[in-house]
Parts: structure tokens; sequence; C-alpha cells
């Protein structure tokens, strides 16, 4: 019984490390840019797609194909932020949304054409379990979870160490005020969308090679996981992020362990409604606000 | 010739459900709970007149109308937030409402068949038309005679002062608020109208697919439902149902001929639209155009 209870929420910590990450890309990207960005989960597919092509008709090792996954999400949301995002005038948010589900849209097709069956394989990234106790870890979601708390470090590293994390907090927290200080503010969005973007093609890789399959539907996947993580949590703020990920990763081990596998996403959407409606500024709202009136005292 | 008028059905049902979404938008709100909406009117249509032999007309009214009713009651505390927060709660919500069909089962026999939605498999034999003898063209006009209903409705609603209220709310809230616009009450009502409206489009569709499945009430038909209006421009109704002629007749199937570069050409072509029309097809300055135009030739006559 309470085995069961510990070893699911275990499951759901682990899983939810990736949706943590998916959930970081996001927050990143409507941080900076306060529109929401649909093609971010179908960009990620095509860098997964890009992953499994190399795995396929090269048989490439563990590396190649995590670069190229990489690789292929750098480039696909680097795709998008010209497209929907740069080359619309701010201000248009609902013409960048619309527009980011036309390209989500593209990105399914070229992948439907290249790739013609439902599924494909890939490869899997560490074939061991541990068994500590009546418990039960799987290797891979043990390297999820390493991969996740160290790309936070190294995000919180990059943003309050860096003078690139200070340009993009200063972005994020005033657009305008950053460009009268000199800040190259397009070029610092894209960074931080091609960073995203990278962010998210590590999520997917893990993912993936977890699941050891693909399917081009993963985008509409990654995309609902991550804006529910990224909601969860309060949106535009990273630890927030990191909490939401995990929250809907234990939410959704229980659900599905106890109500049964068909409520687990039904259980994970009440949540985030309710959420929404009782608590709309998320998991660390109350924090945020306190401390940013704090800091506002202190100046 | 029935090509033609199942492709006049589709683009009917289509303005309609864009038109839910036009009224919710026109207090700046980006609903994605319309194919949620659209699901419930469906199958409450359906089972009606398939499980309880009604008429088609009432069975989408009572449709509609439970969609309007739990627009109602949800828009009340999904309205609390605004913005994105209120897209996501909607998105939540429409999924919620998917799932819910899709572990939706209440099957009934008869004649030596079991009737009625059954899960995932979805709901088949919504045989209204074909048992009562209607023809695509009958079925195009009923569609249509909706659509113009729907329209003229919101044409008028748009002139007079519910227009302007709900535009005021849209515009500015703060503003809005200090002429004494009760916000919660304006934004309710319109999340409500337009949860009755796409109740009704979903009565429609499921009968004239005759089958309806959770999937067809997916994020893409949510997302479809904004795009119409946020293309179209949201100054006039005609601009939706431009939209959906340009995206359901232009680029859907007058595309058809390029098999799979079709979607990719419809991305693109999307995107263009918008970075060209950032505010719409019918903008401020189209509205205006056309106003002075009319004006002159009064003036001139």
């Amino acid at each position: 019984m309470i085995v069961d209870f510990v070893q699911n929420t275990l499951d759901g910590i682990f899983v939810g490390s990736s949706y943590s990450l998916l959930a970081i890309g996001f927050t990143l990207i409507f941080g900076v840019m306060r529109r929401l960005n649909l093609s971010y989960g179908p960009s990620i597919m095509l860098g997964t797609f890009a992953g499994t092509l190399l795995f396929v008709e090269f048989e490439a090792g563990l590396l190649a194909v995590a670069a190229a996954t990489l690789a292929g999400a750098v480039l696909a949301g680097v795709y998008v932020e010209r497209v929907c995002f740069w080359a619309i005038r701010r201000g248009a948010a609902l013409a960048s949304m619309v527009s980011s589900f036309a390209i989500w849209m593209q990105l399914e097709e070229i992948v439907t054409v290249v790739f013609p069956d439902r599924t494909y394989p890939f490869p899997p990234l560490a074939d061991f379990a541990l068994e500590p106790g009546p418990f039960f870890v799987r290797g891979d979601h043990l390297v999820m979870f390493a991969c996740a708390a160290a790309i936070t470090v190294l995000l919180h590293l990059l943003l309050y160490r860096t003078r690139f994390g200070l340009a993009l907090r200063a972005v994020s927290r005033n657009p305008a005020a950053a460009a009268f200080v000199g800040i190259n503010t397009g070029l610092v969005l894209f960074s931080a969308f091609a960073l995203a973007s990278a962010i998210g093609g590590v999520a997917g890789y893990l993912i993936a090679a977890a699941d050891q399959q693909i399917t081009p539907f993963f985008g509409l996947w990654a995309t609902f996981k991550g804006l529910i993580a990224m909601t969860l949590g309060g949106m535009g703020s990273i630890p927030g992020a990191i909490a939401g990920g995990l929250l809907l990763g234990i939410i959704e081990a229980h659900s599905g362990w106890y109500l049964g596998t068909e409520y687990r996403d039904l259980s994970a959407y009440a949540v985030l409604f309710a959420f929404l409606v009782f608590r709309p500024g998320g998991l660390f709202a109350q924090r945020q606000t306190l401390r940013s009136q704090l800091a506002a005292r202190r100046v | 010739m029935d090509f033609i008028w199942g492709l006049v059905q589709i683009l009917g049902v289509h303005t309609i459900i864009g038109l839910s979404a036009y009224v919710i938008l026109l207090t700046g709100q980006v609903s994605m709970a319309q194919a949620g909406f659209c699901a419930i009117g469906a199958y409450i249509a359906g089972m009606l007149t398939v499980l309880a032999e009604w008429h088609i007309i009432p069975g989408m009214l009572v449709g509609g109308l439970a969609a309007g009713a739990l627009a109602c009651v949800v828009g009340f505390p999904a309205l609390r937030v605004k913005g994105l927060m209120f897209t996501v709660a909607t998105l939540a919500f429409g999924e919620f409402v998917r799932l819910f069909w899709f572990n939706f089962d209440y099957q009934i026999s008869r004649g030596g068949f079991e009737i009625g939605p059954l899960g995932g498999e979805g709901f088949r034999q919504i045989r209204f038309f074909p048992e009562n003898g209607w023809s695509t063209l009958e079925v195009a006009i009923f569609v249509w005679v909706w659509v113009i209903l729907i329209m003229a409705i919101l044409w008028w609603m748009d002139r007079s002062r519910i227009g302007a209220v709900l535009r005021a709310v849209g515009e500015d809230e703060l503003a809005a608020q200090s002429v004494g616009i009760n916000l919660t009450a304006v934004k309710v009502t319109a999340f409500t109208i337009g949860g009755f409206i796409a109740g009704l489009g979903g009565g429609i569709y499921a009968h004239y697919t005759t089958h309806v499945e959770h999937l067809n009430f997916g994020v893409l038909l949510a997302t479809f439902a904004i795009a119409y209006p946020i293309l179209g421009g949201l100054r006039t109704v005609v601009g939706t149902l431009l939209a959906v002629l340009f995206i359901q007749g232009v680029l859907v199937e007058g595309l058809r001929f390029l098999g799979d570069l079709r979607n990719i050409l419809f991305g693109a072509f999307i995107v263009l639209a918008m970075n060209l029309r950032p505010a719409g097809f019918i903008d401020a300055r189209v509205t205006r155009a056309l106003g002075r135009l009319f004006r002159a030739e009064r003036g001139g006559a």
C-alpha cells in the first residue's frame, strides 16, 4: 500500500522531470516574448525524427542520434521564431499564435511525408534498472532526472551569472528599457528561442529514448505537457516550471494507478483547470510577488 | 454535384463554429474550448435524434442549450483569469470534454443492433437525414439557413448596444469598467452565447457526417475555430465567413490536387496572410474605406 504510493510518486517525479524540461523551454519563450508558441512541441518532434533518421538509415551511435535530435529541434525552433515571431510585429500576439499553429501543421506534414509509417524505433539510452528495497527504478529514468537537474543548474548559472543572462532577464522584464540601455533585443529574443528549443530537444531525446519509439503525435503531446506544467507552476517562472512538471508527473502517476489509465489525462486537465481558477498565479505565485515587492521596497 | 453540396455543408458548419469563437474574441478572450462545446452539441443532438427519435431542430436546440449552459457554469470560474491563462484553462476544459466522450458509453438495443455512443469507437448511426430522405442539397440549404440566421443575429447584435459593450470590454477593460460595465457579466454572457452557437454547430456536424468520435473535437478544431475570426478580422461577422472560404474552400479543398504538399503550403499561406494582415482580412482600414464608399454613394444620389 505505502510501497505502491511511494513507487508511484517516484515514477511521477522521474517522468515529471522531463515535463519540467519542456515547461522550462516554454517558460523561456513565454517569459521573453509574452506570446504562445504552439509549434514548440512539433519542432521538438521534428528533432526526434532527425535523430531516428540517423538511427534507422545509418545505424548511428547514441551521441550522433542525440546531436541530430538537438540540431533538428534547434533548427525547427529557429525557423518558427523567424516566421511566426520575428516577422510579425509586436502587439499582434494573436497573429503569432495562429501562425505558429500553421507552422505546426507544416512540420507535422513534413514528418509524415518523409516518414510514412505510424511509429519509428528510437535507440534506448540505458538498459539497466535499480531495485533498492521494494522499489523499482528504470535506468533511463534516472538519466532523465539527472539531465533535468543538470540543465536546471546550468540554466540558473546562465541566467544569473552571465551578461547574456542579465540581458535576457532585462528584456523579459521590460523590452523597451532594455533596448534603451543598448541591448540588442532582437538577438536576445532569438537566442532565448534557440536556447529553449535546445532544452526542448534534450527533453525530446530523453523521452523518446525512454519510450524507444516515436510518432508524429509526439508534437501535440509535448506542447500539451509543457503548457500544462508551465501553467501549474506559474507562467514565466523557472522554479515554477520545474515544480509544475514534477507535480504533473506525480498527478498522472497516481491517477493512472488509482483511477485507471483512461483517467490519467482527464485528471491532469481537471487539476490544471482547478489550479487556474483557484490559484491563477500557479504554485509559485505568492512567493514571487512577495519577493518582488520586497525588492521594490529595497530599491 | 453531391461533392459540391458536401463542401457547401462543411463551409457552413465551419462558419458557425468560427462565429462561436468570434463572439468571445470580441471581449478580448481567446477560447480554445469551442471544440468541446461542439462535441457536447454533437453528442446530445445525436442522442436525441437517434435514441429518443426527436426531430433534428429541437435536438439541435437542446444540444446548443446544454453547451451554452455548461459554458455559463464554466465561464464564471474560468473568466476569473484572462489572457493566456484563460486560453490554457479553456484548452484544458476542451480536452476534458473530449476525454469525457472518449470514456462515455450509452448504448441501447433496437432491431437487433446496439446503437448509441460507444467510447473510443465513437457514435455511429446518426442517420436522421438519410432516414428522412433529405438530399445533400436540402441538407446544404438547412445548414446555410442556420448560418445566415446566426450571422444576421450577430450582425444586429454588433450594431446594437450589446456589441458596443462587448467591444468596449475587448478594447480596454479598465475603461469599460470605469463607465460602469460589469466585466464578469459581459464576458460570461459572451462565453455562453459562444458555447450555444458552437453547440448548434456540433449538432449539425453530427448529422451530416452521421458518425462522430472524440478525435473530431480535438485541439485542431479548437484552433481552427479561433483562427477563422482572427484571420478574417474582428470588425464584422463577414470576416469570419471570408476566412472560412479562404481556409476550407481555397487552402483545404482548392489545394487538394497537391497531395502531400498541401499542408506545407497551407502553413505558408496562413503565415503569409497573418504577416500581411496582422489584424485580419477586414480590419479597421477596410471597414472605414467601405463606410466612406457607401456614404459617398448615398451623398451622390
